[in-house]
């Protein structure tokens, strides 16, 4: 046989997108992607220049550098494309790379191209595979549509009806209906398509599945074991080491966290969520200056990114007051304010990690007015303090005399973690440290109490048959207590008998879809929130 | 070029990142080379003609200076640990056609016909990555040392797994090369020029993937359907 002479697609209907930094490179894609007849193509050289671009027209497929210089790696742009919906349904998107990379074999559905093509682009290769994905998409449309709806059930259903007849993407298939399982939290229907690919052979995208669904179900030694086997073989699996390093802490083993995560980072440092992660196992081992260098990391790769957010600037500043450098922590503080000009919340925090700056730097007076100053909104959103900052903020606080404030911060902490397993004796032993040991148990029993108490009575009143008042009773309490996740599910699953009894109602699933949205984003790898979204999907008009 | 990375925790990386981004930047450099190379030849009206052939030859060189390439800096990642390797189940007629697209038009511009047998429906366990660098890099040798003929043949192994060989009607490798051709430890200067990479690669390549106890392997011979040489890849 010769190779297949195939004709040339035709594609003067399709528009296209080219990001692509070298200019060389771009001038080969035009040439190839003009002898089908494309006269649609837009260029970008740069991925803040492509998100433009996406953001004012839909095209029919993204060619896109994995490697784009300075600025957004191809990665980067992906992501946020997805993420904002920049990318219609059918859309292809093809990644191209001088080598196979570590990207190609990790993340998730979400975050993984269509496909990857290594140079050097040869016609038939590019015309090959954009065939084959434009088919591919156009199949997956409306299973792509129900995921971005959020009905994993339906988006099941139709895999299964496209599984039933053998085709060409079968295997694409089998490891979407697994990652579909375990976002609808129905670990063990993943498991049984992970365990079937690993009958076949070892392959480590199924191990690491595996693994997940083990640490769903909390089974944090199986999944440990697994992890390893995956991790031991090469560096490049990145999201097995960062799922081995989340139970290896979760099995208290920080050191060993570190490592995992270290390891990942040495393959790929460009991933501001690992930095991070880092950042909190090494400062909890004490590590501060591996600490520091993580969350400096962290703040670089926020500049390019959408999701940049305060937390990074804030832990490194705890990170310099801890080793008593007060004048580097100022430094953080104000970077911060000037990166996050627009964002009220980063404004009043960088304000409030000014507190204790001021007072380890000497300038007693300076902190106490600004306290005096910031108390009253500090008392009544302390919710929006990450943890560790309230923790660091308790110290000055009460040296400065601030009781009612420091009480507030920590109730408000109890109330939205209740179920965190070492909060609470933190707590009470740093009220013991300032001798107040008899304020700090009555703090804990009752912000753990009032998170307890609201579900009780909510449950009790649902039963009661008035869904009314225990729906209120919950909406109040998402007022006072907005970050608890048993809560927020707890909401949601009144919404949703609501909604059985009484019929669908597009602004109860919203508000049910947020409290689990927001449940999710505290607490990824619950499987009660995938378990109501499958409800909430099922509720009938 | 930007600054060099700071020496911190990562800084065992940052000589990696160097070479990655020489070899992503040179591996550009060669693609529009070649594609310059490629519209002469398709523009050049007499294929007996000296510049013709140069062109041809040049052609050649700039896709073994990538085939090295790609090797070189799958071959050090490997050895560092962070290679992704990552066998997949593939449809094999699907790498054959991708594979030969990249040295079509340089059999074309040399005059040799390149065929290939392989059953549509044929699907094997590969590093897609990694098999096509071996395959293509077979391709170009059995290229650069036939007469007029190269064959690739993909198929089921009778033992289990699969069996790729890339054939041609050349003089055959030299008794030597026979001699090592199937051994691992490759040694690194032949007489012939070449360095040994590209069979230590395929070795290597081979030797990564596994199916219970059993693992790859490669060999040379000379025979074959077309007389000439056989470079053969085995995997489980």
């Amino acid at each position: 046989m010769k190779i297949h002479d195939l004709p040339r697609p035709d594609f003067s209907k399709k528009s296209f997108l080219v990001i692509e930094d070298y200019e060389g490179m771009r001038g080969i894609l035009r040439d190839i992607l003009g002898r089908a007849g494309t006269t649609r193509i837009d260029f970008a050289s740069s991925g803040g220049g492509a998100l433009a671009m996406l953001e004012k027209n839909r095209y029919d497929a993204v060619l896109c550098d994995l490697h784009l210089g300075h600025g957004k790696s191809g990665q980067q742009v992906l992501e946020e494309a997805r993420q904002r919906r920049l990318v219609a349904p059918h859309a292809v998107w093809l990644m191209v790379s001088a080598e196979k990379t570590s990207e190609m074999v990790t993340g998730m559905a979400e975050t993984r191209p269509d496909d990857y093509l290594v140079k050097p682009i040869t016609e038939t290769l590019l015309f090959t595979r954009l065939l084959r994905q434009m088919d591919k998409k156009k199949m997956l449309a409306p299973i792509e549509q129900a995921m971005r709806d959020h009905e994993y059930l339906k988006a099941m259903r139709l895999v299964g009806q496209l599984l039933a007849a053998p085709g060409p993407h079968t295997r694409e298939l089998k490891r979407m209906e697994a990652e579909l399982a375990l976002l609808a939290g129905d670990p063990a229907r993943a498991r049984a398509v992970f365990e079937e690919a690993l009958g076949q052979r070892d392959q480590p995208w199924a191990r690491l599945g595996l693994a997940r669904t083990l640490f769903q179900e909390g089974r944090f030694e199986e999944a440990r074991q697994h992890l390893l086997d995956v991790t031991a073989g090469s560096r490049s699996y990145l999201d097995a080491h960062d799922w081995l390093a989340r139970a290896l802490e979760t099995l208290g083993d920080l050191e060993g966290a570190q490592e995992a995560l270290q390891r990942a980072l040495s393959v790929s440092p460009h991933v501001a969520s690992r930095q991070s992660s880092l950042g909190e196992v090494a400062a909890r081992r004490g590590d501060l200056e591996t600490a520091a260098r993580a969350y400096r990391r962290c703040i670089e790769l926020g500049l390019n990114s959408p999701h940049a957010t305060a937390a990074p600037y804030l832990s490194l500043a705890r990170i310099f007051l801890a080793r008593d450098e007060s004048g580097e922590a100022a430094k953080v503080i104000g970077r911060l304010a000037s990166d996050m000009k627009e964002d009220d919340n980063a404004q009043f925090l960088a304000r409030v990690m000014e507190i204790p700056i001021r007072l380890n730097s000497g300038g007693e007076k300076a902190a106490r007015k600004l306290l005096e100053e910031l108390a009253p909104t500090l008392r009544d959103d302390a919710h929006l303090l990450p943890p560790e900052m309230a923790f660091a903020l308790a110290g000055p606080l009460m040296r400065l005399g601030d009781m009612e404030t420091t009480d507030a911060l920590f109730s408000s902490l109890l109330a939205n973690h209740h179920e965190h397993p070492d909060y609470a004796s933190r707590v009470r032993a740093l009220y013991a440290e300032a001798g107040r040991e008899e304020e700090g148990g009555k703090l804990v029993q009752e912000a753990t109490r009032a998170a307890l108490e609201i579900m009780d009575k909510g449950v009790r009143l649902s039963r009661e048959g008035k869904l009314d008042e225990a729906l209120s009773l919950l909406r109040e309490a998402r007022h006072k207590i907005p970050g608890n996740p048993r809560l927020l599910l707890n909401h949601a699953y009144l919404l949703i008998s609501y909604m059985e009894q009484r019929g669908r109602d597009l602004h109860l699933v919203n508000e049910a879809l947020d409290c689990i949205q927001s449940a999710r984003a505290r607490h990824t790898h619950d499987k009660r929130a995938g378990e109501l979204l499958a409800r909430l999907e099922q509720v009938r008009a | 070029m930007s600054a060099p990375p700071s020496l911190d925790a990562e800084s065992g990386m940052s000589m990696a990142n160097f070479l990655v981004s020489s070899v992503h930047d040179m591996k550009n450099s060669l693609a529009v080379m070649a594609n310059f190379l490629e519209s002469a030849l398709a523009l050049a009206p007499d294929p007996s003609a000296p510049l013709y052939r140069q062109t041809s030859q040049a052609l050649y060189e700039n896709q073994r200076i990538n085939d090295h390439l790609i090797q070189l800096l799958a071959l050090y990642k490997i050895d560092q640990d962070f290679y992704p390797f990552d066998p997949q189940e593939q449809n094999l007629a699907d790498l054959a056609n991708d594979a030969l697209s990249r040295v079509a038009n340089l059999a074309r511009s040399s005059g040799v016909t390149l065929e290939y047998e392989c059953a549509d429906d044929l699907y094997g366990w590969v590093d897609y990555e990694l098999v096509l660098g071996v395959l293509v890099q077979a391709l170009h040798n059995a290229l650069r040392y036939t007469r007029d003929s190269v064959l690739c043949l993909i198929a089921a192994n009778p033992r289990g797994g699969i069996r790729i060989r890339v054939e041609d009607n050349g003089p055959g490798f030299p008794d030597f090369l026979l001699r090592e051709g199937s051994s691992r430890d490759c040694g690194v200067s032949f007489d012939t020029g070449g360095t040994g990479l590209g069979l230590y690669f395929a070795a290597v390549v081979a030797g990564l993937h596994r199916n219970g106890e059993h693992r790859g392997g490669t060999r040379l011979e000379n025979g074959g359907r077309l007389g000439g040489g056989c470079f053969q890849l085995e995997l489980p």
